[in-house]
């Protein structure tokens, strides 16, 4: 099941994907949505709210399945995989970013960090020595042993983000990460994302500011479940 | 699946090491260490009731056994009573030797009362006796009893001829002596006694405490004693006391058995253990009730906390945790919390029994059972609170857990 179509390595790759909610009448999230992401690229899902990013950013992250259509993580197909299979691939492939940061209360920044590779089978001593080189990385070398009610909002997120680059998953998925802060802190989170996409990490930012879009290479729009544009849009190999 | 690569194999498996998965588990109540401590602390009680209640038995029992053991279960107490006679009743005069022709029976002392009263001296007036009576009795006696004497000495050949007195533990404090460094004299039935002995208590002969015992030497020259015994104590083989107790009213009175009375006296002791087991019952059941109490605080606390940790869960599921990681994260943190209160009822329940055995002079005496009972039966109680919470956590979806209120 391995998905060999050509020679490029997707990131991500969703294909006529729907899901619906049940009830009466059922709801429609996400309608025949087919869209890639290459290794290495920073692209822009924006929609209004309601339009379904709440669910596509579920499917991509594989927190919840589909209810028909294909979706690709690094080339495994996440159809019928198990809920340990699936969480597995969660802890190696995916990094979240969420609005609320979603730091644990009463954890340094370091032990935030490290429970990014929690689950993935690294021990606890390589876990904190590489959540210490990535607090680096993100600018917090001066916060390692910091809580997060000790630290601002834009430090909080660097923090989170950090947390979803420590694993080194195929991409990070960010869920309106400058929602919770304000303009200066905004700014300062989305250099890093474009820092961070410089070195070679692919990000899915996924915003309902086509401001915030802006920084992304490449901006997809979703609108009542269903995405917009060229078809040349929807898949980064056409675009490059 | 099977032509997945071993690249994808590695790739779709979440780890959790049990070491990462029980401090995974104990870091969520250090957050809140206040609410931690008091759901712990229904345990704790109940375990330390349990604990306390099992060692305080123990220890109880274990001096009133030891106790028992010391003074025997084999003395039978023989008195006349009862029967269908309008007349008072009294044994016969060839009592003794006849329970003496009974084959198991090795040891026969003889009680009995002498009318008068006891006082410190002859100024004290009449009637102020202080409940003390006069026993006539033999040199058998104290050996019978396996009593033992405070201070002085006993009855001999010799002491029983002569206005010599030994007192009853309670009868040499009412008259107030306790030793006998300096010569004592008491009036006792209008004559001058020296007291010889003090008596340490009877436990199998409480009546004997408030007694002033002389010889029956002594009483036939003073007190004109008809050498009939009153009450007759018999130390029979152990292994054949009910048989002995079975033929003894027919064998001291042929003509009218029923007009004999027949007892143990240890019964009165076995009848304090089983008073005192019925009390460790009652407790247990109390601690029992406590540990009822101390689950539910826990379920409840745990359920609190699946409910106000749902972010955390959504975090937890989307680094890669699967729903056993999340599930056994807070069943571990609902053992944590009861064994703690496990622990902390056990030291509890060991000191409290320390204490109070110290307080009554008994030998400390603490059941294995009732430390690891303890600790086990708090771990079965918590994995029982935790369990609910725990499903309730591992089936969260993780998008409704992620989803900010």
């Amino acid at each position: 099941m391995t998905h060999e179509k050509s020679n490029i390595r997707y990131a991500v790759e969703l294909r006529q994907v729907d899901k619906i909610y049940p009830g009466t009448p059922p709801v429609a999230a996400l309608s025949d949505v087919s869209f890639s992401v290459v290794h290495g690229e920073f692209v822009g899902i924006v929609g209004a709210s309601g339009s379904g990013k709440s669910t596509l950013l579920h499917v991509i992250g594989t927190l919840t399945q589909p209810t028909n259509g294909d979706v690709f993580i690094d080339s495994i197909n996440t159809n019928g995989l198990s809920d340990r299979a699936l969480s597995g691939l969660r802890a190696k492939s995916v990094g979240f970013v969420f609005q609320e940061f979603f730091l644990l209360p009463g954890f340094s920044a370091v032990q935030n960090v490290a429970n990014g590779l929690l689950y993935s089978g690294v021990s606890s001593a390589e876990r904190e020595e590489r959540a210490k080189a990535m607090l680096d990385r993100v600018g917090l070398a001066h916060r390692m042993e910091h809580r997060p009610n000790e630290m601002s909002g834009g430090e909080q997120q660097r923090v989170a983000i950090a947390r979803a680059l420590v694993h080194d998953p195929a991409f990070v998925l960010a869920d309106e990460p400058s929602g919770n802060l304000d303009s200066q802190n905004t700014s300062a989170v989305m250099d890093l994302f474009t820092k961070l996409n410089q070195d070679g990490t692919t990000i899915i930012l996924i915003t309902h500011d086509l401001e915030v879009a802006q920084i992304s290479t490449r901006q997809v729009t979703l609108k009542d479940g269903r995405i917009e544009g060229h078809p040349d849009m929807l898949s980064g190999v056409v675009h490059e | 699946m099977s032509d997945r690569s071993q690249n994808q194999r590695d790739v779709l498996r979440s780890h959790l090491s049990f070491f990462d998965l029980v401090r995974v588990g104990g870091s969520g109540l250090k957050t809140r260490k206040l609410r931690s401590a008091l759901s712990a602390t229904g345990i704790m009680i109940g375990i330390a009731a349990l604990v306390g209640v099992l060692g305080l038995s123990s220890s109880g029992s274990a001096d009133l056994i030891k106790e028992l053991d010391a003074l025997g279960t084999n003395l039978l107490r023989v008195e006349a009573g009862g029967g269908f006679r309008n007349s008072p009743t009294s044994l016969p005069a060839d009592a003794v030797f006849m329970i003496e022709r009974i084959t198991p029976v090795y040891e026969v002392a003889t009680v009995s009362s002498i009318p008068g009263a006891v006082y410190r001296n002859d100024l004290i007036s009449d009637g102020r006796t202080q409940g003390i009576s006069i026993k006539a009795t033999d040199l058998n006696l104290l050996a019978t009893q396996r009593g033992s004497l405070q201070a002085g000495v006993y009855l001999d050949d010799v002491l029983a001829q002569f206005p010599a007195v030994v007192l009853g533990s309670v009868a040499a404090q009412r008259l107030e002596i306790s030793e006998l460094l300096t010569p004592k004299q008491i009036w006792l039935g209008n004559n001058w006694f020296r007291v010889v002995g003090i008596l340490n208590p009877l436990p199998l002969a409480a009546d004997l405490d408030r007694a002033a015992l002389i010889g029956y030497g002594i009483a036939e020259d003073l007190f004109d004693y008809d050498g009939i015994a009153e009450v007759i104590y018999v130390r029979a083989d152990p292994n054949h006391i009910l048989d002995v107790r079975e033929v003894m009213a027919a064998t001291v009175n042929p003509e009218f058995p029923e007009e004999v009375q027949v007892s143990r006296t240890s019964d009165v002791l076995e009848a304090r253990a089983a008073t005192r087991n019925t009390f460790t019952n009652l407790f247990v059941g109390l601690g029992a009730v406590a540990l009822l109490v101390g689950a539910i605080g826990i379920a409840n606390v745990m359920v609190i906390a699946v409910i106000e940790r749902r972010n955390e869960i959504g975090l937890r599921r989307a680094l890669g945790a699967t729903r056993f990681h999340v599930g056994a994260q807070f069943l571990i943190e609902a053992l944590v919390l009861s064994g703690i209160g496990g622990l902390a009822g056990i030291v509890l329940g060991l000191i409290i029994t320390a204490v109070y055995a110290t307080f009554r002079e008994w030998s400390i005496l603490i059941p294995e059972y009732a430390v690891f009972g303890g600790m086990l039966g708090s771990l079965v109680i918590g994995g029982i609170a935790g369990l609910y919470p725990a499903l309730r956590a591992a089936n969260m979806s993780p998008t409704e857990a992620l989803r900010t209120s």
